[in-house]
Parts: C-alpha cells; sequence; structure tokens
C-alpha cells in the first residue's frame, strides 16, 4: 500500500496523488522474492523489444533527427513479410529475418525518395507526411492481406522455458523466446554501433549529421547517404517486425502498439549515442515490471510514461546526452 | 443592407466581404436543418463540433506553432464530464438497476457514488467542469512543459505520451470509467428540468461554433493574436522584446482546452456515448490532419476540412471499407503539394486570416508592428496584475 501523503502545494504532486488514490488495487499482493525475480526476468524480455523498436528510431530520429511516425507501420510489414514467407515457403522465422531486413529497407528507401527528402529541415511537416504515410501503409496492407489476424510460428528451438533455479516448488524461469529477443536486440546494437562508429560509411553518415554542407563540400553524396540511413533504420524496424510476430498476432494496426514505447525508449535514452537507446530501453522495461509487480499493469504504464515526461521536461536531451554548458 | 454591413464593419473591424460571406454560411447552416433529414442534421452538428475542435487545435498550432496530439484528450474530459451528468440524471425507470449508480459501476462492484464523480450530477457543476477539467489539466502540463527548454518536437511526443497514457488509464480504471466501453445510454441533455430536443441541440452547437470561429477571430487578429504570431516565427527575438513568451503559450494552451472540452461536453448527449477511443492517439491526429488539410492559421480551413471529410466518409463508407487509405493519401498529398492546406486554393482576397489588416497600418514594416504592440498589448498588464495580487498575498 503506497500511502498518499504527498503535499499538495504542487500541481504535478495533486496529480500523482489522485493516480495513486485510483491505482490502489483491492488486492496487493504480499511480495515474494520467486515471483519478483520472475518478474524483473519478465521485464529483460521488455526490455529487449524495446530495445529492438527503438533502434530503428534511434537512426531516423536519433541521427537523421527525422521524425518518423511511420514506424510502427515498418515493424508491422516486417512481420507481414515473415508471415509471407512462412506461409508461402514453410520458412523457419530465424531464416526470414534478412529478408524482411531487405524488404523494409527497400520500402523505407523508396519512401526516402519520394517523401522525405522533400521535407529536411521541416520537421513538423516530416512528422505528418509520415504519420499519412503510417494510414496509408496500413491501408495498403488491410487492402491486401484483410484485416484478420495471421499467426507466425516461432522454430521449436526458441520455444519453451529456461530454469535458473528452483526453490520450494517455485521455479525462476525466463522464456527462451525473451532470451532470443534480447541477444537478437544486443547484436543488432552492436552491429548499428559498429557500422556506425567503426567503417568509412558510418563515418559519412556521422559527417553528414553533423555538418551537411561541409560534407557534401568534402564529396559526400549526401543523398545517398540519407537514403542509405534512413534505408537502414526501416530495416531495423523490419527485424524488430519479424522478431515480434511471433509474440502476439500479425494484423495491420498492430505497429501502433509499439509506436509510442519506441518514442519514449529513444527519448528517454538520449538521441545523441546508441548506448542511449539501451539505457532507456533498460530504465523503461524494468520499472515497468517492478511497478506492475507491485501495482498492476495498466497503473505501472501510466507511471511509466508520466515519469518519461517530466524526464522530458527536465532533461529534453534525455538522460545519457552529455549536456552543454549554456 | 449595405448600410447595416458598413456599421458592422466599422463597429468590428472586420472586412466586409467576410461579414458577407459568414452570414452566408450562416444562414445556409441555419435552414440546414429545416431541410435535411433528421440524419444529416445530426452529421452536421457532430461536424460542426469536430470542426470547432479543430478550430481550437488551429489556435495553438497554426498562430502559435504548438503542434499538439492531445487535444483529443481535452475533448474527452469535458465529454466525460458531461456524460457523468447526463448518466447520473436518468430517470429510475430507464435505469436498470433503479439505483442512483450508474449500471457500469454496479456492474464492477461499487456500491455508492465516489465522491469525486458525485457532484457532477448537478448541471451548474456539470458545465464548469467540462470547461474546468481540461482547461485545468492543460494549465498543468503547459505550465509544466512550457516554462522549460522542451521545443517544438519534443512537445508533441510528450503530447502523444499524454494521450496514450490517458488512453491506458481510463481502460483501467472500469469501475470509474466504463472502461472500453466508455459511458453509453446516456440521458438527453436538460438542464433546470427542461429537455433539449435534437433540432435544440443543434442550434446550440451551431451558435457554439460560430461564436468560438467569431471569438477566435477577434482574438488572433488583436494585438494578443499578433504576439502569437510573432512567438510562431521567431520565439526568441520576441522574448528578448521582453514578453514572457511561455505565459502566453500557456495561455493560449488552456484557452484551447478549454474549447476542446466544452465541445467534448455537447458532443456526448448528441453522440449518446463516450469512450476512451476519442482519447486515443488515432483520434489526436484525426484533429490534426483536419487542421493541416484545412489550412493552418485560417480559421475556417479547419472547420470546412472536418465537415468536407466528414461528408466524404459518409458516402464513401457505403462503397468501400478503405476510408483510413484515402485519408491518409488525402493527408500525404495535403502535406507535399499543398503545405498551406485546402484555403490556399482560394484566390487571395478570400484569404482573410493571412494579412493582419487591423493591428498593422498601411504600409509599415513588422517593427512598426511590434511597436504599436507594445502600446497596446492589454495581456502583459493584465498579467503583472494577477502577479502584484498573487505577490501581496
Amino acid at each position: 500500500m503506497i500511502p498518499h501523503t504527498i503535499s499538495i502545494d504542487h500541481p504535478i504532486a495533486s496529480i500523482a496523488n489522485s493516480i495513486i488514490y485510483l491505482a490502489q488495487s483491492p488486492t496487493v499482493k504480499e511480495f515474494d522474492l520467486i515471483s519478483f525475480a520472475n518478474q524483473l526476468l519478465n521485464g529483460l524480455g521488455i526490455v529487449g523489444i524495446l530495445l529492438l523498436t527503438g533502434l530503428g528510431l534511434a537512426i531516423t530520429f536519433g541521427v537523421m533527427r527525422i521524425i518518423n511516425l511511420a514506424h510502427g507501420e515498418f515493424i508491422m510489414l516486417g512481420a507481414y513479410t515473415t508471415f509471407v514467407l512462412q506461409s508461402t515457403f514453410k520458412m523457419d522465422l530465424l531464416l526470414t529475418i534478412p529478408f524482411s531486413f531487405l524488404f523494409t529497407a527497400i520500402v523505407g528507401a523508396i519512401v526516402e525518395l519520394t517523401i522525405i527528402r522533400r521535407l529536411y529541415g521541416r520537421p513538423l511537416e516530416t512528422l505528418l507526411a509520415t504519420w499519412g504515410l503510417s494510414i496509408v501503409l496500413q491501408g495498403v496492407v488491410k487492402l491486401i492481406f484483410t484485416a484478420q489476424l495471421k499467426y507466425v510460428k516461432a522454430p521449436p528451438y526458441i520455444r519453451g522455458n529456461w530454469t535458473l533455479f528452483e526453490a520450494g516448488g517455485q521455479a525462476v524461469q525466463i522464456s527462451i523466446y525473451r532470451l532470443f529477443i534480447i541477444l537478437m536486440a544486443l547484436l543488432l546494437l552492436a552491429l548499428t554501433a559498429y557500422l556506425l562508429y567503426g567503417t568509412p560509411l558510418g563515418r559519412e553518415v556521422r559527417a553528414v549529421t553533423q555538418n551537411r554542407d561541409m560534407a557534401k563540400c568534402l564529396g559526400v553524396n549526401t543523398s545517398l547517404v540519407d537514403m542509405a540511413t534512413f534505408a537502414y533504420g526501416c530495416g531495423l524496424a523490419g527485424v524488430a517486425g519479424t522478431v515480434i510476430s511471433s509474440l502476439k498476432s500479425v494484423a495491420p494496426p498492430m505497429g501502433q502498439d509499439y509506436l509510442v514505447d519506441a518514442w519514449m525508449t529513444v527519448v528517454t535514452g538520449g538521441v545523441d549515442r546508441l548506448i542511449g537507446v539501451l539505457a532507456g530501453a533498460f530504465l523503461i522495461g524494468q520499472s515497468n515490471a517492478a511497478l506492475a509487480y507491485l501495482l498492476n499493469d495498466p497503473t505501472a504504464r501510466v507511471i511509466v510514461l508520466a515519469a518519461v515526461i517530466v524526464l522530458i521536461r527536465y532533461r529534453p536531451e534525455g538522460l545519457f546526452t552529455v549536456q552543454k554548458r549554456g | 443592407m449595405a448600410e447595416v454591413i458598413g456599421k458592422i464593419q466599422r463597429a468590428t473591424n472586420v472586412p466586409k466581404r467576410l461579414i458577407v460571406i459568414s452570414a452566408v454560411l450562416l444562414l445556409i447552416l441555419f435552414v440546414f436543418p429545416l431541410v435535411a433529414g433528421s440524419f444529416q442534421t445530426n452529421l452536421m452538428a457532430k461536424l460542426l463540433l469536430f470542426g470547432t475542435l479543430a478550430v481550437s487545435l488551429d489556435l495553438v498550432w497554426g498562430f502559435t506553432g504548438i503542434l499538439s496530439f492531445a487535444h483529443g484528450v481535452f475533448f474527452t474530459l469535458g465529454g466525460y464530464a458531461m456524460a457523468y451528468y447526463l448518466k447520473l440524471n436518468l430517470s429510475a425507470s430507464a435505469n436498470t438497476y433503479g439505483v442512483a449508480l450508474p449500471d457500469f459501476m454496479v456492474w464492477n462492484g461499487l456500491k455508492e457514488l465516489p465522491w469525486f464523480i458525485a457532484p457532477l450530477q448537478f448541471f451548474p457543476i456539470a458545465a464548469i467542469a467540462m470547461i474546468a477539467i481540461p482547461a485545468g489539466f492543460a494549465y498543468i502540463i503547459g505550465w509544466f512543459i512550457f516554462r522549460s527548454k522542451v521545443s517544438g518536437v519534443y512537445i508533441t511526443i510528450i503530447t502523444l505520451a499524454i494521450s496514450s497514457a490517458l488512453t491506458t488509464f481510463f481502460v483501467s480504471q472500469q469501475a470509474f470509467t466504463g472502461g472500453t466501453n466508455g459511458i453509453t445510454d446516456v440521458s438527453k441533455l436538460s438542464f433546470f428540468g427542461i429537455v433539449v430536443p435534437q433540432l435544440g441541440l443543434y442550434y446550440i452547437i451551431l451558435f457554439f461554433t460560430a461564436f468560438v470561429i467569431a471569438g477566435s477571430w477577434w482574438l488572433t487578429q488583436s494585438n494578443f493574436g499578433l504576439i502569437l504570431r510573432s512567438v510562431k516565427e521567431n520565439e526568441q527575438r520576441i522574448s528578448y522584446l521582453g514578453y514572457d513568451v511561455a505565459s502566453f503559450k500557456i495561455f493560449i494552451w488552456t484557452l484551447s482546452a478549454g474549447i476542446a472540452g466544452i465541445a467534448g461536453g455537447l458532443f456526448v448527449p448528441l453522440n449518446r456515448f463516450i469512450s476512451p477511443v476519442y482519447l486515443a492517439v488515432a483520434f489526436g491526429t484525426q484533429i490534426v490532419i483536419w487542421v493541416a488539410v484545412g489550412g493552418r492559421g485560417t480559421l475556417f480551413g479547419p472547420v470546412i476540412a472536418a465537415i468536407l471529410l466528414g461528408q466524404l466518409q459518409n458516402s464513401v463508407d457505403r462503397v468501400t471499407q478503405d476510408w483510413q487509405l484515402i485519408v491518409g493519401i488525402i493527408l500525404l498529398a495535403v502535406v507535399l503539394f499543398l503545405p498551406n492546406g485546402l484555403m490556399s486554393l482560394l484566390p487571395k482576397k478570400f484569404r482573410f486570416t493571412e494579412i493582419n489588416r487591423i493591428v498593422l497600418p498601411r504600409g509599415s514594416s513588422s517593427t512598426a508592428g511590434f511597436v504599436r504592440v507594445e502600446l497596446f498589448d492589454w495581456y502583459t498588464p493584465l498579467v503583472r496584475l494577477i502577479q502584484s495580487v498573487r505577490s501581496k498575498r
């Protein structure tokens, strides 16, 4: 039970008070270490999903400063690619990953060429255009596949649970699929970091984002770099879609579920460094899991979102960005 | 007739053409329900409300440059306040459980009316709450985000998060809000014992819409409006001139939320239910789409866009299910090819909000405008007055 005794002289405190008042669930669980540990491992799964969905956004927003509200739809496209390959060729889920990366990257490149390119330097217009794009993508997918839910199967070797230890009839378990998600996310993070900081192309990308005109003067093909970066970000979203597809059903509006969370992850961690996405995902995922254990799921979500809003207020550039001296 | 128009023009400083056009439009909308059937009347009233909601977003986005996805939230907060009033005032015979407790509360095991909902059964309190709750909520958010370094895009992301968080919250508090279904089966609008017929509701909504547009016109053409535009154009410069930019933003943000709240409150007796659908990001973007398609900063554009798109949807729905796809294509086309919206298609002499005719003397540069703003500014003294009262206390 959380006592609601925060003083009411601050407007935020009074909101918090009423939220806490309404959130007090009639059945407050007893604290139990085993189930709490399970919940934290569960949180690790959320961290993996957030990291996966946020990573593509970290490229398009953090590196290119493009407000991509169609990010969720690229996730959805990745999931549908997997569904199509699996239903027509009986392909293994892991094998479809490169295909969905390629497909969404190509779609992303086309989008960059036709829409985003015209709107550089106008963030609010980009935001509107990508929202329009997201509606169009959802509509087109719905036309092709209908609104019916589709299901994707995970291969047998990443199903089931992995028991860490047992005590008194209770066990601390993590599902292997969640483990797979987080490993996949970390792998992609490492790959992205390598591409961005260890290759000539990455150096060009960073040069373009730091000073576009200067990079152009030095002979960097900026429009090609822009297209490649955006396509890569979309490709990452596609991979996220494939990995997520077997967790829930695949449907045209599925991307919307991940959009706000992906944004919160990127914004929390800070948009300048890739490590920020990892930190943001970890912070949001684990606090969500812990709060969900103590209170309940919706309340945890509300509190975490509120906390992120407060965070943006005081550190608009995110937690892990070095603050410039003003 | 011309004399009357001339008199109005001298008194209010509204361009002659605009007076004639709005009078004609108002007349058409006034006789509309007598010509059209009850379905069309209902639809039109709904679209007028959506148009008003879009105007309220236009005030903050088109004129001040703050893009918000949270206007659906303010709309719904106002709507819930009214919905509680209408729900609690069902006669005992209409209420299946015969007690003064809404059905969804009974289903969720509440024994008595929660203290924070109970006052809403009285009309004056509900009417005030429908404005005060969204406005108060907006004031808190506005105070919170505008008094900090948070800039353009991040504000938009915060509004997304607010919309998402409140949707989750309203869905989860099933006992108090009716969960996903929201509040359904409400009574007809009545106050002080008088039941308002459907036609009366239409005229109330029409009057409200006209009032909001006229008020917004007056506000945006005043010196206050000039400051808002300047904030949009160059926030830094206007703050160097000594204006407290944040309080202007908070003021217009709160005002616009209040308008959205009233629109929500009027929407409930028309629609007969309110649910978290209107809280969600999708509805918030719908409002943004109306403003973007109609034209930012045009006041009339958003209303026209809401009515056009609504009527279009009504006719398209009979042919195909894929209305959303069409909306997406329209939005993309407008953003790419018509950045200033449908209103920019009109010939220049009919685009009334573009040039500030009243404040700027003919041939003046913008500097002269700023000087005049300093002279005729009513807002800053008001703020100082409030501040001095506050500091004395």
